[in-house]
């Protein structure tokens, strides 16, 4: 079916090949979970399946692909298209419609099948997918797991023989991970094809035995049937629990009946609680939740409507946020949303800078965790030179340089792998041993149980769980809330 | 990520979601009113006919299901169409003199023009409101679409308007980033200025590029581009609405021409 032999690629303006002389037979019907750090090739190895790779990119390209007896590197698109489709990470990104119907319609219509075809295709990829409920919605108003459920049926919908995911659920809260495995897997069975998912949650693709690659620097490194216990993957680390129930330290955060939301809708309803010096803190719950606003809420980004928020001893309501952010930092989601500078190092101390608090201590410190991060010699780089995993490393130096009491992070761990991960996670917990403190969006409930001290579990705005972490654990089985249980 | 609340902004300056008559439009008949409409405004010569305009349009409003508080900005265009009807007032000296207050005078042929400039300016924003609250851009898109724009251009019309939205929610979340890591927005300098807007476009250029690469893999991904021509499961048929709509226009452009030609 699918047949790589020596391939090797070059992206034009990159030193390195993303891809080195890597072999790869793949027979119909097969699933094939592709995995290894960040950077490592996996999703320039789907863009070469697709054919993208050779005609929407520019670079250098030896050995051949070929799909079903097809050579894909001399081949158009779409013509690849009719054997393979490929799912994208980010479901938005790849919307080229407003509205479901539309979105499954949009290649059989580029196909220029008749309409009764058109509407025939579209019922069946919605119902393999389970999402015939959502015909006729518009595609803003969906949740995030509803929208990777089109984006799948949108790519179904033309019958391929080789459907490729592309990390589909680096953007989902684990409730809809799960769902979306499942739906996988239900495809893979229903409608017979060869399924490549591309992942660093291999735990959840377990139960189904598929066939494991690993890759590592642009190689195939391991290629296995998947072990069905225990991968090696978890980061080196004990559990850490430094939960103060009786900590006598002045607390660094204070909220009281905290109600907050956007013109007019709640988001946030009657929250209260205390964060003290040394905890770890990880917020869960479902997208939607209320986790994102907390944490502005914290940084003054967004005002309470009712109640009050206090950190380090200052009022939101009455303190500017470039007061309260010289003690507070906040590392967001997307790395390249926070990169401002036109080097590595003035990139590092952009915000000590800002704050007027670059010393020669700074200094030091900052070319310290500089060099701890690998980016030692790529000072006068431009960090959008920077590999994903490189400038997530920048973006924490870059707080950690002005000595924060208190550390915010919103979502950091997607599209981590899990060593790039557990060395971030590393540098927030010498934070906290320093007296500091951590409060982490997070939906990789694996990784941050061995880190984090206290867990609170959001749900439609309230905190619902707020316990040590083994204790909160705990209650969320009893809650039901299985897909955030490691 | 959830552009939700950033959306909802956007609608109200954009379309109103709704069951009316005028919704209920095909978006060309709505289109065609909004084109020969406005010439009908420019053409007439009566300040009856150009009063009776903004009168049918103010109709347009409880007609379509919403007050004329959903169109934007009502003061500013109420304010703006009075002084420059009140400008022709003063200003203007054609006909009988109707009022004379010291410098001041005021003509038939005065108030005759403030009508008209008054009136037209007022018809012509009405007129795109209604068409804005009541049309779905998409819609609209796919029926340029169905009635001959090449297709390429159809979505890249689609694109702009999904995209719109994202990136707004994305200029929050890069100011939200710059104010976390203290970046102060004093423009002392044009210099400043430039850093400033540097440090903020940079990050949604990069964003977008990475957007652009993803949407293109998913359209060529889709067989887009493969044919010169598409199919569309989009049925836009026209209806008694339409019918009625657009004999209503045909009649007013037969009586415009009419009162033209005797007039003249």
């Amino acid at each position: 079916m699918i047949s790589v032999d020596a391939l090797s690629y070059r992206f034009q303006g990159s030193e390195q090949y993303a891809l080195r002389d890597l072999s790869l037979e793949i027979e119909p019907g097969e699933f094939l979970v592709v995995t290894g750090p960040s950077g490592c090739g996996k999703s320039t190895l789907a863009l070469a399946l697709g054919g993208y790779l050779f005609r929407q990119f520019e670079g250098q390209a030896q050995g051949t692909v070929r799909v079903d007896g097809m050579d894909v590197r001399d081949s158009p698109i779409y013509d690849v298209a009719e054997f393979v489709g490929l799912v994208q990470q980010n479901p938005e990104a790849q919307f080229c419609t407003l509205t479901v119907g539309d979105e499954v319609a949009f290649g059989l219509e580029n196909r220029c099948l008749p309409r009764t075809e058109i509407r025939e295709r579209m019922g069946w990829a919605l119902s393999i997918v389970g999402a015939e409920h959502l015909v006729g919605r518009t595609l803003n108003t969906l949740s995030g797991g509803e929208k990777q459920k089109v984006a799948i049926a949108a790519m179904m919908a033309a019958k391929p023989e080789v459907l490729i995911f592309d990390e589909p659920t680096s953007n989902l809260d684990p409730s809809a991970t799960a769902e979306i495995f499942g739906v996988i897997e239900h495809i893979r069975q229903k409608a017979a094809i060869t399924v490549i998912v591309i992942e660093h949650k291999v735990n959840y693709l377990r139960r189904f035995c598929p066939r494991l690659v690993q890759m590592r620097d642009g190689r195939i490194a391991r290629d296995t049937p998947m072990p069905t216990s225990g991968n090696g993957q978890q980061p080196a680390g004990t559990v850490f629990s430094s939960y103060h129930t009786g900590n006598p330290a002045a607390p660094i955060v204070q909220v009281e009946g905290l109600q907050a939301g956007y013109g007019g809708e709640p988001v946030l309803r009657d929250l209260s609680l205390e964060v003290r010096p040394g905890e770890f803190v990880v917020v869960m719950g479902d997208n939607g939740s209320g986790k994102s606003t907390f944490l502005h809420c914290l940084l003054g980004l967004r005002q309470p409507v009712e109640g009050r928020v206090e950190v380090l001893g200052h009022d939101t309501r009455r303190v500017p946020v470039s007061q309260i952010a010289r003690k507070v930092g906040f590392v967001f989601q997307n790395p390249d949303h926070q990169l401002f500078a036109d080097s590595v190092w003035d990139e590092a101390v952009f915000a000590a800078r800002n704050f007027g608090t670059l010393d020669r201590a700074a200094e030091a410190r900052t070319g310290d965790l500089l060099a701890r991060c690998g980016l030692g010699d790529r000072l006068d780089d431009h960090p959008y030179r920077l590999s994903y995993g490189q400038k997530r490393r920048l973006n924490m130096v870059s707080v950690l340089s002005y000595a924060p009491r208190l550390i915010l992070l919103d979502e950091v761990l997607i599209g981590q792998d899990p060593e790039n991960a557990a060395f971030v996670l590393d540098l927030l917990r010498e934070h906290v041993a320093g007296g500091g403190a951590v409060i982490v969006v997070s939906h990789a409930p694996q990784i941050t149980n061995r880190y984090a001290s206290r867990l609170l579990f959001f749900e439609e705005g309230r905190i619902v769980v707020d316990a040590p972490t083994d204790e909160a654990v705990m209650q969320l089985e009893a809650l039901g809330k299985d897909a955030y249980v490691p | 990520m959830s552009p939700r609340h950033t959306t909802s902004r956007v609608a109200r300056i954009a379309y109103h979601p709704g069951d009316s008559f005028l919704h209920r439009l095909h978006p060309l008949t709505k289109g065609a009113w909004l084109l020969l409409g406005t010439v009908l405004v420019f053409v007439a010569r009566s300040p009856w006919a150009v009063s009776g305009a903004v009168a049918l349009l103010l109709t347009g409003f409880p007609v379509a299901g919403m007050g004329l508080s959903r169109a934007r900005g009502t003061r500013l265009f109420i304010s703006t169409a009075l002084l420059l009807g009140l400008l022709q007032v003063l200003f203007v000296r054609e006909g009988k003199m109707l009022v004379a207050w010291g410098p001041l005078a005021v003509t038939a042929g005065g108030v005759e023009q403030g009508i008209y400039v008054a009136g037209r300016f007022l018809s012509v924003i009405l007129l795109s409101y209604l068409f804005v609250l009541t049309t779905e851009p998409n819609d609209l898109a796919y029926a340029l679409m169905r009635a001959g724009l090449p297709y390429r251009y159809g979505f890249a019309l689609i694109t702009a308007l999904r995209l719109v939205p994202t990136f707004e929610h994305e200029g929050q979340v890069v100011y939200n980033a710059q104010i976390a890591r203290g970046v102060r927005y004093d423009v002392r300098s044009p210099r400043r200025f430039l850093t400033l807007a540097r440090q903020f476009v940079l990050p949604l250029l990069v964003s977008a590029l990475g957007k652009v690469d993803a949407l293109a893999v998913s359209m060529e991904g889709r067989a887009f581009g493969k044919y010169p021509t598409r199919t569309f499961l989009r049925e836009v048929r026209a209806t008694w609405r339409d019918v009625a709509a657009l004999g209503a226009l045909v009649l007013l452009i037969a009586a415009s021409s009419v009162w033209l030609v005797t007039a003249t």
